[in-house]
C-alpha cells in the first residue's frame, strides 16, 4: 500500500519537469553535499597520494635523547643543553681500545667527517661526541693527548668522560641505550653504535649493527636528510614536513 | 517550487551520514594521535644481510645484555626451528627491548600476554620493547608456520620476582 502511494505522489505534479539532466544538478543548482563530497574526496586522494608517493623523506623522531652532565677533554663541564642547536653524531669507545673494532669506529668516523661537504651542510653547527666508556682511566688529560694524536679539529670533535662511572651507566646504557662492560683484563666488551641526535636533542638515527649499505653511506645521507628539513621546513613547507612524520615518510 | 530529488529512504540516508561521520572520526583520530598524543609505530629498519649478522655485533653472541639498571636488551635469533636464546630472566620491572632477526625463512615472534608481536623476516631485524610489571613465566613462540618443527619453537622469558 505505502508503496503504491509513494508511487502517486512522484508522478502527480506532471507540469513541474523534474531535473534529471546531470548538467543542470552540477552547474545550475550546487548543492552543499555536492561542494563537501568533492572537497573530501580531494582531500583524500591527496593524503592518499602523499602517503603512497611520499614526495617528502624525512628521520624519524625517535625519542629524546638523555640529558647529562660531563667533562671535555679541556677539563670543562659540557651538558646535552650545551649541545642544543647542534646536529651531533655520538659514538662511544674508550682511549686504550686497540681493537679492530675501534680501528673501524675511527676510520668511520673520518669518512663521515670528509664527507660532510656531500651533505650540503652550509653554516649549520656539526660536532662528533665521543663519549669515554672508561672514566676510571680516561681523564681529560689523556683524552687531549688521544685527540692531538688522532690529529681531529678539536672545535668539531668533543670527547667527553665523567666523574662517575655510575652516572655514566645511565647516560649511555639507559639513555643511548648502548651496551658496554669492562671484562676481567680490563678491556671493554662493548657495540659500535653511532646515534645521530638534532638540535632539539631528539634522537633521529641509530647505527647499530651492520646493515647492506656500510654505516658511512647511511650516516651521511641521513645527515642530508635532516640538513634538508631544517632548511626547508619553514612557513607552509613545515606543515608538508609534519605530514612527512605522520605518515611515516621516512628516508631510507 | 518543488526541489525533486532522488529519493533515498530515510534510514538509508541516515546510514550513508553514519558511514561518513565515521570516515571523519577516523581522520580526526589519526591526527590526534599522531600529533597529540605523539603515537609511533615501529620503525623502518634497513636491510641486513642474514647470512653475515651472525659473524660479527650484536647477534653474534645473541642473549640478554643489561643497560643500565632495570633496563635491558635481548638480541634474539630466530632459525628453524629455534629462538636463540630460548630463555632469559630478568628481575620484575625490567624493562627490555627485543631486537628480533631471522637467519633463515620467515618466522614470527610472539611474547604470551604481552603486546610484543613481531613478524620475524630474513634480513631484517625487528624492535620492540616491554616493561615486565607481573612476576611469572611468559611463554614466546613462533607464529608463523615455519616448516616441520615450528611447534617446536618456543622459548620463554622467566620474571622473577
Amino acid at each position: 500500500m505505502t508503496l503504491k502511494t509513494n508511487h502517486i505522489n512522484i508522478h502527480s505534479t506532471p507540469t513541474v519537469k523534474p531535473v534529471h539532466d546531470w548538467k543542470d544538478r552540477v552547474l545550475g543548482r550546487p548543492s552543499w553535499q555536492l561542494i563537501g563530497g568533492v572537497l573530501l574526496l580531494i582531500i583524500t586522494i591527496g593524503i592518499l597520494a602523499f602517503a603512497i608517493f611520499k614526495p617528502i623523506r624525512v628521520l624519524p623522531r625517535i625519542r629524546p635523547a638523555p640529558g647529562y652532565s660531563l667533562i671535555d677533554q679541556n677539563g670543562n663541564v659540557v651538558t646535552s643543553e650545551y649541545l642544543r642547536g647542534t646536529l651531533t653524531l655520538y659514538t662511544f669507545t674508550y682511549t686504550r681500545c686497540t681493537s679492530s673494532q675501534c680501528q673501524r669506529t675511527w676510520k668511520t668516523l673520518r669518512e663521515v667527517e670528509r664527507r660532510l661537504p656531500e651533505t650540503n651542510i652550509g653554516d649549520i653547527p656539526f660536532r662528533f661526541v665521543i663519549i669515554s666508556i672508561d672514566p676510571e682511566h680516561d681523564t681529560p688529560e689523556r683524552l687531549q693527548a688521544f685527540a692531538r694524536r688522532l690529529g681531529v679539529d678539536e672545535e668539531r670533535w668533543l670527547f667527553l668522560t665523567a666523574d662517575d662511572p655510575r652516572l655514566l651507566r645511565y647516560v649511555v646504557g639507559g639513555g643511548f641505550e648502548v651496551y658496554y662492560k669492562q671484562q676481567e683484563d680490563g678491556t671493554f666488551k662493548f657495540d659500535t653504535a653511532y646515534i645521530l641526535v638534532d638540535g632539539w636533542g631528539i634522537i633521529r638515527g641509530e647505527y647499530r649493527y651492520q646493515t647492506l649499505v656500510p654505516d658511512t653511506d647511511r650516516i651521511v645521507r641521513h645527515i642530508g636528510v635532516l640538513v634538508e628539513e631544517i632548511e626547508k621546513a619553514k612557513g607552509a613547507a613545515k606543515l608538508a614536513y609534519e605530514a612527512a612524520h605522520l605518515f611515516l615518510c621516512y628516508a631510507q | 517550487m518543488t526541489t525533486e530529488h532522488l529519493h533515498i529512504d530515510p534510514a538509508e540516508k541516515r546510514w550513508i551520514q553514519v558511514s561518513i561521520l565515521v570516515l571523519v572520526i577516523f581522520a580526526v583520530a589519526v591526527g590526534l594521535t599522531g600529533f597529540v598524543m605523539g603515537f609511533q609505530v615501529p620503525l623502518p629498519e634497513q636491510r641486513v644481510d642474514p647470512a653475515l649478522i651472525t659473524q660479527e655485533g650484536p647477534f653474534a653472541e645473541p642473549g640478554l645484555r643489561e643497560l643500565a639498571p632495570g633496563k635491558y636488551e635481548a638480541y634474539i635469533l630466530s632459525q628453524i626451528w629455534s629462538f636463540v636464546p630460548n630463555e632469559i630472566r630478568v628481575p620484575q620491572g625490567a624493562t627490555v627491548t627485543f631486537y628480533v632477526t631471522s637467519k633463515d625463512v620467515q618466522h614470527g615472534f610472539h611474547i604470551q600476554g604481552t603486546n610484543v608481536n613481531v613478524q620475524v623476516l630474513p634480513g631484517y631485524v625487528g624492535k620492540m620493547t616491554y616493561r615486565f610489571d607481573k612476576p611469572g613465566t611468559y611463554y614466546f613462540f613462533c607464529t608463523e608456520y615455519c616448516g616441520l618443527g615450528h611447534q617446536a619453537m618456543y622459548g620463554r622469558v622467566i620474571v622473577e620476582p
